[in-house]
């Protein structure tokens, strides 16, 4: 685990990755207790600053502290978002990881099936699935999560269909395991780490979409300090502060980026060969 | 001509480094190539020859450090070259054959474009020269209708095929000196043995300078005048191919001679009387493929590759039964029939119970039948403990006389001698011949009554393959199971079996007992032609490769 971490940081993308992600780690831990003022204190004279002074970032159309939401939203958001890759992830590894096992046609089926879901839109199937469950934080993570699902299945898939033809399996099935073992105990501990590259990757997408959902009304709902939903509620009032809106922007796409690069490091990091 | 070498190695030293310091890869190297001579260098894996070869190519990877000697080819020192230089005396000067013809052609490529690129380029022959010279030599090196050749893919021609074009192309250049990297390993018995034949008839009509790496000493003895024996970067023993083998000095020569396979040297004792039948096979074919739901709506049906035609054979209690085969002749789809792996048809009788598919196997039958794969790389799961892999049959079928799990295992490793600490190690710390011996505990776990051995020692050193089947032997002896031993190998199996069942095409061609074979001789030219093929040490007799 050392040696991965120590060709981690060796990389640049993973040197620099590893730090955002370990930033946006402290933020969302000690958010609440790093945040100078009451993320929700309204202050009618202090509207609209621009950066500096008492209010480090700024503040909001209600005189509220843009340091301070955004540390108080780093949890709602990074949390969630985390939360609806892992769903996913496992999920659509159990789902890949069977239908690689147990082939034929019951993996065609699934795999069609998976093809046919994959061709709408993430954003499209989680505004569908909201829209369908009603709109709040937990149904927005679930609908995250299911349009995750297909696309893990299918990577997931091709690293076990790989594994599947190692001996090992093919013991297992002479020995007479049975399915569940042989799914769990021998082939899912071989198809990990390309599943953990793919996730790293997919919480940047996963942030991103749920910051969507906010920001059209679906997600997080006010006063909740998460990006997507400040920047949905700055949009109106961009014209007299720009900065309300630029910050979790920023916020946004420095999450992105930072796991996108980890991602990147963690796959040179976890495949020494390539 | 002159008595100069074409290549001289002298004091040759190379480290590589790794996280864990600097490992000694060769240590003071001496090796000289003469003009027209075929020198072999045999050793085991990880003994550093492909790391000469690499270092006579110039071609060492980047953490290669060397330390001191030289390296000569004729008058030109060739560590001094540069990069560019090197371009033109590889392929020009020195000609390489590789292990696996596959990778060593681009599959983007026509056979006949990658050799008139060699001739192009080294020796500015036009594209219509160096064309019809391809014709010339493809017809030279034996190939069927080589204009028609020419014009395909790799993956359009065989193994055999592959690996004539490369040495077409490598004698076509006319270096002074060929590599030859275990040029036959990846091949059939018999498709080896013609490319060896060849080597020879191709050696002595232009006398190139070769040096000839394998592992196969048998394969050295018959076309090497010299060969030098290296063992952890070190030549131990270095002289005339008849001297070497004939009165070894050096210990680990007489350990590698002994451990080859010779027919006459029997490991088993002989079967009391006839001995009751355990399993039966009637007429058990399998087929392989499956046609995909769309083909088969659209009503189109490919034909399934037949894998096992038809085969009947029985085994006894306690009886050794000898598969040989080349690859693709159904031995290794035999065993995946028998252990659920493949469907069958026909019939499979086993202790008195009729098995009709994987359904019917159930746990007393799973209990009853174990395999050995050929890979223990690949049949060990990289991701669990030796205590994981070797508990596993426990949990699945009891621990014989309800003792700990844990004293079951130290017993098992006890068992294929190893010591019972390796429980807790994890497979890639252990040698290959050690992961074979913890798939074969595995095996035994379950006290099967037939075990069955697919290729099990192929991939490994051929003293460790000694080990490992003398251990099979003796577990054998103790356990009382009966086996079926696969192997491509007929002299190892005519060491060890009581009956050899020989396969070709997935056809079973003959059933013949070992002393049969030797006093009467094989029946069917098959059989008769894999003997033929496999290579034994000639040590006595002067061998016939060209010195003048």
């Amino acid at each position: 685990m050392s040696e991965v971490l120590a060709r981690l940081v060796r990389s640049p993308q993973g040197a620099i990755g590893l730090g955002i992600v370990s930033l946006v780690g402290i933020a969302v831990v000690a958010g609440p207790w790093l945040a100078p003022h009451d993320p929700n204190a309204i202050s009618i004279l202090a509207r609209y600053k621009p950066p500096g002074g008492q209010y480090l970032l700024g503040t909001d159309q209600l005189g509220r502290d843009l340091l301070s939401r955004l540390l108080h939203g780093a949890q709602s958001t990074v949390i969630m978002a985390a939360i609806a890759t892992l769903c996913g992830t496992v999920m659509g590894a159990l789902i890949g990881t069977t239908s690689a096992y147990v082939g034929g046609r019951t993996d065609d089926a699934v795999m069609r099936t998976i093809d046919a879901v994959m061709a709408i839109p993430s954003l499209l199937m989680s505004l569908l699935v909201v829209s369908m469950l009603g709109r709040s934080q937990a149904n927005a993570v679930l609908a995250i999560a299911i349009a995750f699902t297909p696309g893990m299945a299918r990577i997931t898939r091709s690293v076990a269909l790989a594994v599947r033809k190692q001996d090992y399996v093919s013991a297992a099935i002479a020995r007479g395991e049975g399915t569940a073992y042989i799914v769990m105990g021998e082939m899912v501990p071989n198809v990990v780490a390309p599943i953990i590259v793919e996730m790293t990757i997919r919480v940047a997408f996963s942030v991103m979409l749920f910051a969507t959902l906010s920001f059209l009304g679906l997600g997080a709902q006010p006063p909740t300090p998460e990006w997507g939903l400040m920047v949905s509620e700055a949009r109106k009032f961009m014209h007299l502060s720009t900065w309300m809106i630029l910050w979790p922007c920023c916020a946004i796409a420095l999450v992105a980026i930072g796991f996108n690069l980890l991602g990147d490091g963690l796959r040179d990091a976890l495949n020494p060969r390539t | 001509m002159s008595d100069a070498p074409i290549l001289a190695v002298a004091d040759y030293t190379l480290d590589y480094r790794t996280r864990l310091g600097a490992v000694r890869a060769l240590d003071a190297i001496e090796l000289t190539v003469g003009r027209g001579e075929v020198v072999g260098l045999v050793g085991e894996s990880g003994s550093g020859k492909t790391s000469l070869a690499w270092a006579i190519m110039r071609a060492l990877p980047a953490n290669a450090i060397e330390l001191r000697g030289t390296i000569r080819l004729g008058a030109v020192d060739l560590r001094a070259q540069s990069g560019t230089d090197m371009t033109h005396i590889r392929g020009r000067r020195i000609g390489m054959v590789f292990q696996d013809p596959a990778a060593s052609l681009n599959p983007t490529l026509t056979l006949g474009a990658q050799f008139v690129e060699a001739l192009t380029t080294h020796h500015g022959l036009s594209q219509a020269e160096a064309w019809s010279e391809g014709e010339r030599m493809f017809a030279r090196v034996g190939l069927a209708d080589p204009p028609a050749l020419m014009r395909r893919y790799p993956h359009e021609a065989s193994g055999g095929e592959k690996q004539r074009v490369i040495i077409a192309t490598a004698f076509a250049c006319r270096p002074e000196l060929i590599l030859f990297d275990e040029p036959t390993t990846a091949l059939d018995v018999i498709t080896a043995r013609q490319i060896l034949d060849l080597f020879l008839e191709l050696q002595r009509e232009t006398g190139v300078a070769s040096l000839y790496i394998s592992h196969d000493l048998a394969v050295v003895s018959q076309i090497a005048s010299r060969v030098a024996v290296i063992q952890r970067g070190r030549i131990v023993e270095q002289g005339g191919v008849s001297a070497v083998f004939a009165r070894p000095a050096h210990a680990y020569t007489r350990q590698l001679l002994a451990a080859v396979p010779r027919a006459d040297r029997r490991l088993v004792a002989e079967m009391s009387g006839h001995g009751k039948q355990l399993a039966a096979v009637r007429d058990l074919t399998v087929r392989y493929g499956r046609p995909s739901l769309i083909a088969d709506l659209l009503g189109r049906t490919k034909p399934m590759v037949t894998g096992n035609r038809a085969i009947s054979i029985e085994i006894r209690w306690g009886e050794i039964l000898g598969i040989v085969g080349e690859s693709g002749s159904g031995k290794s789809t035999l065993a995946r029939a028998l252990t659920g792996l493949a469907r069958f048809e026909g019939s499979l009788l086993f202790d008195g119970k009729r098995i009709g598919g994987a359904t019917d196997m159930t746990g007393g039958y799973r209990r009853d039948v174990q395999i050995v794969f050929q890979h223990p790389d690949s049949s060990l799961n990289p991701r669990q403990r030796i205590r994981d892999i070797l508990g596993r049959p426990f949990r699945l079928y009891g621990v014989p006389d309800g003792r700990p799990i844990a004293e079951a295992i130290a017993d098992l490793l006890r068992l294929v001698r190893l010591p019972a600490e390796f429980a807790d190690r994890f497979p890639h710390q252990l040698s290959g011949g050690e992961k074979q011996r913890v798939a074969i505990a595995r095996a035994f776990a379950s006290r099967p009554r037939l075990v069955i051995c697919d290729e099990v020692t192929s991939s490994l050193d051929v003293s460790v393959q000694a080990a490992v089947i003398e251990l099979l032997v003796d577990l054998q002896r103790k356990s009382g199971a009966a086996y079926i031993f696969i192997s491509h190998d007929i002299n190892l199996v005519r060491q060890i079996a009581h009956r050899i069942a020989v396969m070709y095409r997935g056809e079973l061609v003959e059933t013949i007992a070992p002393e049969q074979l030797s006093t009467h001789g094989p029946t069917h030219p098959y059989t008769a032609a894999l003997m033929a093929a496999v290579p034994t040490i000639r040590a006595a007799t002067t061998h016939a490769g060209g010195t003048s």
